[in-house]
C-alpha cells in the first residue's frame, strides 16, 4: 500500500505519475469552460483522469482541480492500491480498514494554510476562482469543502464535532448559503445553537487530501469522529489536524484554504436551484446563512471543485463505496449471511444486497433493516435483494436475478408514505415517497412457489480455464 | 442593475477580476442570483435569461425551510 497523502498536492503529484492527471495550461474562462470540462471528463469512463487548470481568465495565479475522485482508477490510488483494482477489491479494502476505527488524531500547531490570513474586506469572488457549474445554478458554489461544526449542547465532545460535505452557495463577497437536510449532523448542530439563541461557529476546509473528502461524505454515526475514521482509512496513520484560530474548531493540517465564520442565528435565505446528484436541479429553499470572518490560505492555493449532474459524474465515485460499506457493516451485525451491499447509484437511492437466505421471507427482512439504518431512512428508495451467488456490483448478474427470480405479485413489496431526502424529484410531497423492496432471491421453504429448477453450475475446472484464458488475453 | 433572474432593481457589482478589466461579479440581494459579466447572454441579460429558472417575489417568499 502506498503511504497516505497528507494533502491535495501530494495526491495530484501521485496521480500525475500514474498518468491520471491532465494539466490544462491554456487560458480558460470560469464559465462555461470549467463546468463544461467537468461534465466532459466524467464522460470518459471508469479510468478518467483528474484535471488541473492553471490559467483562469481574470486571475493571476489561480489553480482549479476537478475530477480528483472521478474514476475507479483514482479511487484506488487514493487508497494506495493499484489503479486497476476492481470495485469489489476496493469495497473489501475499505471495509477492512474501517475495523481499525478509531485511530487517535495527530495534533499539530503549524499548517501550510497559515501562510496568509485575511480578516478585513474579504471577497471570495476575488480570492478564489469560484464558478458556475451548470447553467441553471443560482451562482458559484463551493461544493467539495469539508464543513466543520460542533454540538453546542456538548461542545467538548470531539466525536460529535462534525466534518461533512454540504453545498455552499457563494452569494456575496463574505456571504454563503448552506444546504443541510434534517437527518444530517449539521441540522442537529444548528438546532442546538439556535435553542441557545446563538449563531453556530463554522470552519470550511477547501482543497483537502482525498481520504478526508471521502470520510466527510460518509454516513458515520453521530458521535463518530471523521478524523479518527480518516486515520483508520489511512491504514492506521493518524490524521493530522490543527486548531483554527478564530473558531477553535479542528481542521485538516493539509487544506489549501480554510474559511472561518458563523452560521447566523435564525437566518434563512433563498438558496438554489443547483444541479444535484439526482440529475435534476433542486428547487429553491430557505436555507441557513454563513458569514465569513477569516480566510486562511496557502500562497497560490489550489481550488478543488466537484462536477455533478446526470450520473455518472465524480460525485457518484466519491459516494459509492463510502455509502456501501457502512450499510454492509450495519446489516452484517444482525445478519451475518449478508455478503456485500452495492449502494453506488444516486447516493444509494437504489441498494442491492447480496445475501445467503436463511429461510423463506428472509430477504425482505434484511431489506427492511436496511430501510431503518441512518442512511436508509433518507435514501434507500428501492432495495433489491439477490442471492449470495450474485455479485451485487455486477449489474448483468443482478439483472439476471431480477428476470429469473422475481414474480411481481409476491416479490415487489411497497411501503407508502415514507420519509426521504427532499432532493429526490419523485417525492410527493417533497420529502415523502413510497419505498420498494424487490426480493430477487430464489424462494426458500416455507415460501414454496413457482417451478425453480436446479441452478446450473459448471464443472469445477471452469475456474482454471478462466485463469488460463485471462493470461492468454492479457 | 436589474437581476436577470428575478428582475429586482437592487442587484449590484460586488467584485472585480484580480487582473483588471477582465470581468465583474454581480449579485442580487433579493434572490441571491450571482453572475459574471463574461458569462453567456442567457446568464447575464434580463431579457434572455432562462424562462424555466426565472423567479418572482412570491416564489422567493414561499421557499420551504428544511432545517
Amino acid at each position: 500500500m502506498h503511504p497516505p497523502f497528507d494533502d491535495l498536492r501530494s495526491f495530484l503529484t501521485a496521480l500525475q505519475a500514474e498518468k491520471q492527471l491532465l494539466r490544462i495550461e491554456r487560458t480558460v474562462k470560469p464559465e462555461p469552460d470549467l463546468g463544461a470540462a467537468g461534465r466532459a471528463v466524467a464522460n470518459l469512463g471508469t479510468t478518467a483522469p483528474a484535471l488541473l487548470f492553471t490559467n483562469i481568465a481574470g486571475f493571476t495565479e489561480a489553480q482549479v482541480a476537478l475530477n480528483v475522485h472521478g474514476s475507479w482508477a483514482n479511487h484506488a490510488l487514493m487508497l494506495g492500491m493499484p489503479k486497476t483494482s476492481t470495485i469489489k477489491e476496493q469495497f473489501f479494502e475499505l471495509e477492512q480498514r474501517w475495523q481499525n476505527y478509531p485511530v487517535a488524531v495527530d495534533r499539530r500547531t503549524d499548517a501550510p494554510w497559515q501562510e496568509i490570513t485575511l480578516t478585513d474586506d474579504i471577497n471570495l469572488f476575488e480570492l478564489l476562482p469560484v464558478f458556475r457549474l451548470n447553467p441553471g445554478d443560482a451562482g458559484p458554489y463551493i461544493d467539495k469543502a469539508a464543513v466543520i461544526t460542533r454540538d453546542s449542547a456538548d461542545p467538548e465532545n470531539f466525536g460529535k464535532q462534525n466534518v461533512g460535505l454540504y453545498r455552499l452557495q457563494v452569494k456575496g463577497p463574505d456571504h454563503l448559503g448552506l444546504q443541510s437536510g434534517p437527518p444530517h449532523d449539521f441540522a442537529i448542530h444548528i438546532a442546538a445553537s439556535e435553542k441557545k439563541h446563538q449563531g453556530l461557529p463554522v470552519a470550511i476546509a477547501i482543497g483537502n487530501d482525498p481520504i478526508l473528502t471521502l470520510v466527510a461524505s460518509t454516513p458515520l454515526e453521530y458521535d463518530q469522529s471523521e478524523y479518527e475514521m480518516a486515520g483508520a482509512w489511512r491504514g492506521g496513520v493518524p490524521y493530522p489536524i490543527v486548531k483554527a484560530p478564530y473558531t477553535g474548531l479542528d481542521v485538516p493540517w493539509g487544506s489549501e484554504i480554510i474559511l472561518e465564520g458563523e452560521v447566523l442565528y435564525e437566518a434563512r435565505e433563498y438558496e438554489g436551484p443547483f444541479g444535484e446528484f439526482t440529475g435534476s436541479y433542486s428547487g429553491g429553499r430557505a436555507l441557513p446563512v454563513v458569514k465569513v470572518h477569516r480566510v486562511h490560505m496557502r500562497r497560490n492555493p489550489i481550488y478543488e471543485h466537484l462536477y455533478l449532474g446526470q450520473p455518472w459524474t465524480e460525485i457518484d465515485y466519491l459516494l459509492a463505496l463510502n455509502t456501501s460499506v457502512p450499510l454492509y457493516r450495519q446489516l452484517k451485525q444482525e445478519f451475518p449471511e449478508v455478503e456485500a451491499v452495492n449502494a453506488m447509484y444516486t447516493h444509494g437511492l437504489v441498494n442491492i444486497i447480496s445475501t445467503r437466505v436463511r429461510h423463506g421471507g428472509f430477504a425482505r427482512v434484511v431489506a427492511m433493516r436496511l430501510l431503518t439504518t441512518p442512511h436508509g431512512i433518507g435514501y434507500s428508495k428501492i432495495v433489491i435483494v439477490v442471492d449470495e451467488t450474485v455479485d451485487p456490483f455486477n449489474l448483468e448478474q443482478v439483472m439476471w436475478a431480477l428476470t429469473a427470480n422475481v414474480n411481481p405479485e409476491f416479490d415487489a413489496v411497497t411501503i407508502p408514505r415514507m420519509y426521504e431526502i427532499p432532493l429526490d424529484p419523485t417525492g410527493n410531497p417533497q420529502g415523502i415517497t413510497t419505498r420498494l423492496i424487490i426480493d430477487a432471491t430464489r424462494p426458500k421453504a416455507p415460501d414454496i412457489r413457482g417451478e425453480f429448477g436446479t441452478p446450473v453450475t459448471a464443472y469445477p475446472e471452469s475456474a482454471d480455464w478462466e485463469r488460463l484464458l485471462k493470461e492468454m488475453t492479457s | 442593475m436589474i437581476c436577470p433572474r428575478c428582475q429586482s432593481p437592487d442587484a449590484s457589482t460586488v467584485a472585480h477580476s484580480p487582473v483588471a478589466g477582465v470581468w465583474t461579479m454581480n449579485s442580487c440581494p433579493t434572490c441571491w442570483y450571482a453572475w459574471r459579466s463574461t458569462e453567456p447572454p442567457a446568464a447575464t441579460d434580463p431579457d434572455l435569461y432562462y424562462s424555466e429558472f426565472r423567479l418572482d417575489r412570491d416564489e422567493i417568499a414561499a421557499a420551504p425551510r428544511i432545517v
